[in-house]
Order: structure tokens, then C-alpha cells, then sequence
């Protein structure tokens, strides 16, 4: 069965109108919260500025990991939570429609129009995006960068594939790594994720 | 105050996620807190100023727009209501607006998401660490006072992250 991008975005919606008494967002296992794209975008790319050109490497690492780490801990609490045994799970056949789920997950959450391109199980997942929040975020404030900027999706997509082919949780965080290939800050028409083996 | 519909405003265009135009994103505790770690380590105090300016700066244009849209919403009583009613209808928490002037303020937060997550993820801490709030507040004030940004100073007196029973925030003018 085909993953239904629509239901889950729909489920994702609805859930994300209930409040619990302490004004907390309890949906998919985790504790979600709506904020503008541009507290995100400027936290990471003044970060990065912030840095300097002598530490920007490891800014970039810092933010790649740091989302990295989160979307692991993150869709491993969403694929354990009662949304998703209601939700996901009953279009859910094998790994590799896992992977759809997340991605579907992802688009929910106002990340960017992402979408499968290719996967090889176990050994590659390649995502793309035309429109993601970082991309455009750095684009209306800053113009084109010689370097890609989508970190919060590049440490993601690996994040996907360390849930679905690493180690078992909480042992296979950053069994995969992400090259952002192409992002639109450098002039491409659209940002693409390639997650691959660290050790490759 | 019934104004403002917020399950209406909450809403989606294309694949992006908005409310009342603006666009959000969806992000849980693991990443905030990582993101506020991650900051508060590699720069010391320039990360907590960068978490701060970045919440101050985002809220103040937020609001802005809002109360933009929002031409009947007028007095200061239901300005600081909405700006609640955001906070809490965001997942950010809850927020009293207790004593409030046009120079100095005092508020408070029963609970909030950074404390709920720092608290998951990394236990009691020893100095107060709702930047993010601090930050909010400031920005929020600036646009219901008509201020520019920067115009106050938000201090934590006492946090939840320290297991202090109320985050409490102090306000004055810079």
C-alpha cells in the first residue's frame, strides 16, 4: 500500500489544534511547538556568522548534528506513538515505506515540499525539495552562498535512515551521513539530500 | 476575547504551515533544546544573546502582523491576551502577563516547552535557561508598547529548569 501524504498532513493538522492544560503540544510521542521559520533560520545562520570563517566547518557540523540527533529521537518517538500505529503504520509494509512515513511526517511539520527521489535499502536514501524553509529563509535575508545551507535537513535525512537501516534505537544515531548535493542558496533549482553509510 | 479564531488562522498553504499568513514550523523539544545546547556551549553568552535576539525578533514581527490584522484588537488588556493565547495555541506554554507598565513588568510561566523539554532530556540545570521566553517577552512588549526592538531587558529571576516552582521574568527598559 502506498503512503497517503494527505492523511498524515491531515492528522498532523488536526492533532496539532489540541492543547493539554499546560499548553503543551503532546503529538506523535513527542512535545511539538509551532514557531516562525524565521527564529529557526536566524538562529542557524547567524550561528554560522557568528562563528567565523575559521570555525564555520564546525558551525556547520554543530547544526547538522544537533538536527541529526533530534530527528532520530524525534521520529523514533513518532513511529512508537499511538498516531502512527493509527495513522502511518497500517500503510507501513516494509522499511522502505517507513522511510515515505517520515518523509510525509516532515512535509506535515513545514519543513519544505520534500519527496522520495530514491532509495536503496540499506545503502542510500536521496531526498529533494524545491521549497524548504532553510533554503528560503537564507535566500530572503542574505542572496546566493557558495555553500549549501539546508542543515536541519541534511542532518534529517540521515536521521531517517539510521532509524530504518542502523543499529537498533538509541545505539544507531549517525550510522548515516548527508551530502546536500545541490541547495537552492547556490543557485540550483532545488535542494537534494543524499544520505549514505558514514563509513562510506 | 473571541476574536481572534485560532484554529481558523492555523492553516496550510501548499506545503507550507501558517498562521494567519505567517510562516511556521513544527519542531519538538529534542531539536529546540538541542539547538539551545548546542548555542549555549560552543558561544557562552553570545549564544544565549543569539537565542534571545532571534525569539525577541521573530515575536515582534509575529505580533506585529497580528495585531495588523487584528485592527479591533486595541487596548493593551487584550493585546497581552492574544500575545498569551499565542504562546499557549503554539505549544510554547503558558504565560501570565501579571503586573504590567509601559516601563517595567512582571511575569510568570506555570510551564513551558523549553523547561518541559529541557527537563526530559537533561534534568534540573543551575542557572535559569528560558532564553527563548525571555526573548519572546521582550518582543512581545516592544510591539504592544510600540517600542523598537531592543527597547527592554528581560531578566529570569527564577526558573522551573532550576525546579523553582514558577519560571519568573522581570522586564524594564533598557
Amino acid at each position: 500500500m502506498a503512503i497517503d501524504v494527505s492523511k498524515i498532513i491531515h492528522a498532523v493538522m488536526e492533532g496539532s489544534k489540541i492543547r493539554e492544560s499546560k499548553g503543551i503540544i503532546p503529538l506523535f510521542g513527542v512535545y511539538l511547538s509551532l514557531f516562525s521559520v524565521n527564529y529557526y533560520n536566524r538562529l542557524s545562520f547567524d550561528f554560522e556568522i557568528k562563528m567565523g570563517q575559521q570555525r564555520e566547518a564546525e558551525a556547520k557540523i554543530l547544526l547538522i548534528e544537533a538536527a541529526q540527533e533530534c530527528g532520530y529521537a524525534t521520529f523514533h518517538g513518532i513511529r512508537d506513538s499511538w498516531e502512527w500505529e493509527q495513522v502511518v503504520a497500517p500503510m507501513v509494509e516494509n522499511k522502505v515505506d517507513q522511510i515515505f512515513g517520515f518523509v510525509a511526517v516532515a512535509v506535515a511539520f513545514g519543513w519544505g515540499d520534500l519527496a522520495v527521489e530514491e532509495i536503496v535499502a540499506g545503502e542510500k536514501l536521496v531526498l529533494r525539495a524545491s521549497d524548504s524553509y532553510e533554503a528560503r529563509g537564507y535566500l530572503e535575508r542574505y542572496g546566493y552562498a557558495k555553500s549549501e545551507k539546508c542543515y536541519m535537513l541534511q542532518g534529517v535525512t540521515a536521521a531517517f535512515m539510521d532509524l530504518v537501516y542502523g543499529d537498533d534505537y538509541p545505539d544507531g544515531c549517525f550510522a548515516f551521513a548527508t551530502q546536500e548535493l545541490r541547495c537552492r542558496v547556490k543557485g540550483d533549482s532545488y535542494c537534494e539530500f543524499v544520505a549514505r553509510r558514514s563509513s562510506d | 476575547m473571541n476574536i481572534f479564531d485560532w484554529q481558523n488562522e492555523l492553516n496550510r498553504d501548499g506545503h507550507r504551515v501558517v498562521i494567519s499568513g505567517q510562516p511556521m514550523a513544527m519542531h519538538c523539544h529534542h531539536y529546540n533544546i538541542n539547538l539551545q545546547k548546542t548555542l549555549e556551549e560552543t558561544l557562552g553568552v553570545e549564544g544565549v544573546q543569539l537565542l534571545y535576539r532571534s525569539a525577541e525578533e521573530s515575536n515582534y514581527d509575529s505580533l506585529q502582523h497580528l495585531f495588523n490584522q487584528y485592527k479591533k484588537i486595541r487596548s493593551i488588556k487584550s493585546k497581552l491576551e492574544m500575545a498569551s493565547l499565542l504562546y499557549q495555541n503554539c505549544g510554547l506554554g503558558i504565560i501570565h502577563f501579571r503586573k504590567v507598565r509601559p516601563s517595567s513588568a512582571y511575569i510568570a510561566s506555570t510551564s513551558n516547552h523549553h523547561v518541559t523539554g529541557w527537563l526530559a532530556k537533561h534534568g534540573r540545570r543551575e542557572t535559569p535557561g528560558c532564553h527563548f521566553t525571555r526573548g519572546w517577552i521582550a518582543g512581545a512588549l516592544e510591539v504592544i508598547y510600540q517600542r523598537p526592538l531592543g527597547f527592554y531587558i528581560v531578566e529570569e529571576r527564577q526558573c522551573k529548569m532550576k525546579r523553582d516552582e514558577e519560571c519568573i521574568f522581570h522586564v524594564k527598559e533598557r
